[in-house]
């Protein structure tokens, strides 16, 4: 089947801490986290960051060699940026290919810029890891609310992403019954140059959209027969509730870029004790 | 042509948490001619079991064998199957794409290299059985009623020329109307020389149809025999959830209440001969 393939935003149920946190919190931890990771530029900041992550993991119950499979993607991206960094950075040389000039600082600087790719891609999938789709959208909602004033379609986006995710799977199912189906007719998806494979695949994508579009109005139509008008006095049947568990969680966050930030103003861009 | 199943068992996601067990040790063996029947409740296996008689799944264990040969071993064209042993979706208008209806039915015999002289031949041959209007095939299948598009749908594999066909509940959310012409499209397909295998919920049809039934319930084969002999195991269809016909449940009845009437009776026309008969001989005060 089809949908056993990878799949974006996988949530991993089970019962922790980490799932427990109201998802404004998380969401709103993970935004500081972002911040400070890119705020951190010294030894101490990845180290504090490194940690910090670790702990979250464990208190999450996700398994590590979860996280580590969701890494596979971006060891492409990482070995690039890191070798520009150590080519393209000035310094003391370390050694020399051509007119490629491999420097130790670059050195440096490309390992704490994988470092913090790995944590960055570590600690966000555990937003999605830990915390379901609708949840999710529930705590994005929350969080946009006041931008509403504004302009913003709170409500509305948080509604289009639920339904996007609630038919990831079923367009999965339809599009592997459809690929059966002409399969049956002696269509092939996988052999044939690139234009070949690309032309196959019209067979697939016409039926599949023109079923999207049936469901999409007909899920407008369900939705309209139930009396749906958009977010406006709308209330929820989970209501979200922030707890002291959330505050003490922030408050850790809080903590922790306070010390990230101090470590940027007293020591500046160096490198740890033992390496200078 | 024959298809021999051996011991198949099929599970999906094999290795995840989300495991299930869908096929369980099933074997049968389909003659050349026959008309069968494949019954069961939702999700007892059905169209997990057809995929696999032409190669869209891979058995977990057991082998599918056609004439002898099984089709996943090496140098058997999975095309080649897929032609000989056309599958019919269920909804096969879902997969209509094509700019015209000429177009969709030339699909098939496209994909196996038909010359135009042949692909323009096999597609009016199809057109001709499913009984679609001639001037339809430069219509664009979109502008067509949903019987018209199952017809063109059920036309896109006829064309590829199987020598079996497999079809999976292909009257349903039809009206009263399309239903009996898809059907009887259908018989006259088997009478030309065509096997069938029919996958229904509409017990009248098996019935009616099958030369031979075959029970598929929580992924095994519970049951292979003629519609008498399946149709009047009485606690073995009422256990999995399943109906007979309405006029056997009537004849049942009208014995459970003294008439000598047969119990095998499948259709509405045996059922009034029966019951003629029964009058005949016990007399008009009966009633």
């Amino acid at each position: 089947m089809m949908s056993s393939g990878a799949i974006i935003g996988q949530y991993y149920p089970t019962q922790s801490i980490v799932h427990s946190l109201d998802p404004r919190a998380k969401i709103l931890i993970c935004i500081i986290f972002m911040i400070v990771l890119f705020v951190g530029n010294n030894f101490y900041a990845f180290l504090v960051t490194g940690i910090f992550t670790l702990v979250c993991v464990f208190l999450s119950k996700v398994p590590l060699k979860m996280l580590i499979r969701g890494l596979r993607p971006i060891v492409f991206i990482m070995i690039f940026t890191m070798a520009l960094h150590i080519f393209l950075t000035p310094g003391p040389t370390m050694f020399q290919i051509g007119p490629l000039k491999a420097t130790w600082t670059g050195l440096m600087q490309g390992f704490f810029i994988g470092l913090r790719l790995i944590i960055l891609i570590c600690f966000t999938s555990l937003l999605t890891l830990t915390t379901s789709p609708i949840e999710l959208t529930d705590g994005l909602e929350d969080i946009l609310k006041p931008l509403s004033k504004i302009g913003v379609p709170a409500h509305e986006i948080a509604m289009m992403m639920t339904i996007a995710l609630r038919f990831i799977p079923t367009l999965l199912e339809e599009a592997d019954r459809i690929m059966k189906a002409q399969m049956s007719r002696g269509a092939d998806f996988e052999s044939g140059n690139i234009i070949e494979r690309a032309k196959s695949l019209v067979p697939l994508l016409v039926p599949l959209f023109v079923s999207a579009f049936r469901r999409a109005d007909e899920l407008a139509m369900a939705m309209e027969a139930r009396c749906y008008r958009g977010g406006e006095g709308r209330t929820r049947m989970r209501e979200l509730k922030m707890r002291k568990i959330d505050f003490v969680a922030i408050l850790a966050t809080v903590i922790m870029s306070c010390f990230v930030i101090y470590t940027r103003i007293r020591f500046g861009p160096v490198l740890p004790p033992s390496m200078v | 042509m024959s298809i021999e199943v051996k011991n198949l068992s099929h599970i999906y996601m094999q290795g995840t948490l989300t495991e299930a067990f869908a096929l369980t040790d099933v074997s049968f063996t389909v003659e050349d001619g026959e008309f069968i029947g494949l019954i069961g409740p939702t999700g007892s296996g059905k169209s997990t079991l057809i995929q696999h008689l032409n190669g869209l799944l891979k058995p977990t264990s057991g082998t599918v064998l056609v004439d002898g040969v099984d089709i996943w071993s090496k140098g058997v064209s999975l095309k080649e199957i897929r032609r000989k042993i056309g599958l019919v979706f269920q909804y096969p208008e879902q997969q209509v794409f094509e700019e015209t209806v000429f177009d969709d039915i030339a699909f098939g015999p496209r994909n196996l290299g038909y010359s135009p002289e042949e692909v323009e031949r096999s597609v009016e041959a199809a057109r001709q059985v499913v009984g679609l209007d001639k001037e339809l095939l430069s219509r664009s299948p979109f502008d067509l009623s949903g019987g018209q598009l199952r017809r063109v749908a059920v036309a896109g594999i006829l064309a590829m020329n199987p020598e079996v066909l497999v079809l999976d509940e292909p009257a349903a959310g039809l009206d009263p109307k399309g239903r009996k012409e898809i059907l009887d499209n259908i018989k006259k397909l088997h009478e030309s020389g065509i096997t069938v295998i029919l996958v229904s919920h509409n017990m009248e049809d098996v019935a009616y149809f099958c030369q031979r039934i075959l029970v598929l319930y929580d992924g095994t084969l519970i049951a292979d025999g003629a519609p008498r002999e399946v149709f009047t195991k009485e606690k073995l269809i009422d256990s999995i959830g399943l109906k007979p016909p309405e006029v056997t449940i009537v004849m049942r009845k009208l014995r459970q209440r003294g008439w000598s009437v047969r119990e095998d009776v499948l259709t509405v026309e045996e059922g009034f001969e029966e019951i003629l008969r029964c009058l005949g001989t016990k007399g008009v005060a009966l009633i």
